[in-house]
């Protein structure tokens, strides 16, 4: 595997962990409620067994994971690469905040996602 | 039926607004110290390296800064409103390093600020919050207290 190969991998791992890490943040932000998979509302009462403070916790030690990942992968790839890629975190929030908080993601939320994502990528050029 | 809040509390806006500054500051700090380890150094070289710098650590305490903003932010706006706009955090770097570092800002990068604004505007004509029907205020985490 080449480097920019392996880089690429890693990046794309950070940014999951990133997108997580955010979903995490979000529900400790909001006292613990929130997980409810292809659900339209939140599941009420919060979730059993994580306390809001554990659900904080839990994102702050994905975002150490996720510095490490994004650190290694800066040292396998050009910055112009990895800014574009890294901006995919928008979009992976988008989705799982969709999925997993039951936001709603409409179509110009969608557009304006896909803007910013189109102008990173000039930014990196 | 979901309905949603569009008026943005000034907290909000003001905890947007630290969001990018300290991200910015994150950016920065972080390239900087990224970028004093040589590229052809093993990586756990290159760790050490980065963890040796001054630059790092600076970026690790506006991270802890940003997460205290950043609890306070999602208590009361949805993550798929709020975390697109940190995206103006690229313009701003962008701008810093043309002013101090004097790189060339080509018309690409222009119409990629062009974008990026474009986007964040969208978004920012959305609902910043889902009203939920069984849902009531979020009881939040103090981020002074968590």
């Amino acid at each position: 595997m080449t480097p920019e190969l392996t880089g690429i991998f890693v990046l794309i791992a950070a940014v999951t962990v990133e997108s997580f890490a955010q979903v995490f943040l979000k529900i400790g932000a909001a006292g613990g409620a929130g997980i409810s998979w292809r659900s339209s509302r939140p599941a009420g009462g919060g979730t059993p067994g994580i306390s809001a403070r554990g659900w904080v916790l839990l994102g702050m030690a994905a975002y150490l994971v996720e510095i490490a990942l994004y650190t290694a992968a800066l040292h396998f790839l050009d910055l112009s690469v990895a800014f574009p890629l890294g901006s995919l975190c928008f979009v992976g929030v988008a989705i799982l905040s969709k999925l997993f908080l039951g936001e709603t993601v409409g179509r110009i939320r969608w557009l304006g996602v896909g803007c910013i994502l189109a102008g990173t990528v000039f930014v990196a050029l | 039926m979901k309905s949603g809040a569009t008026k943005l509390p000034g907290a909000v806006i003001v905890g947007l607004v630290l969001a990018v500054v300290l991200d910015t500051i994150i950016q920065i700090t972080w390239k900087v110290a990224v970028s004093g380890v040589p590229r052809d150094a093993p990586l756990a070289v290159a760790m050490v390296g980065v963890l040796s710098s001054p630059f790092f650590y600076a970026a690790m305490l506006a991270f802890g800064a940003q997460l205290w903003n950043w609890l306070r932010v999602l208590a009361r706006a949805d993550l798929s409103f709020a975390q697109p706009f940190t995206a103006l955090s690229y313009i701003t770097v962008l701008g810093l390093s043309s002013r101090w570092l004097h790189e060339h800002v080509s018309p690409a990068k222009g119409v990629g600020v062009s974008l990026i604004l474009v986007g964040v505007f969208f978004i920012s004509r959305t609902p910043f919050r889902t009203n939920h029907p069984d849902g009531g205020e979020p009881r939040g985490v103090d981020p002074m207290h968590p």
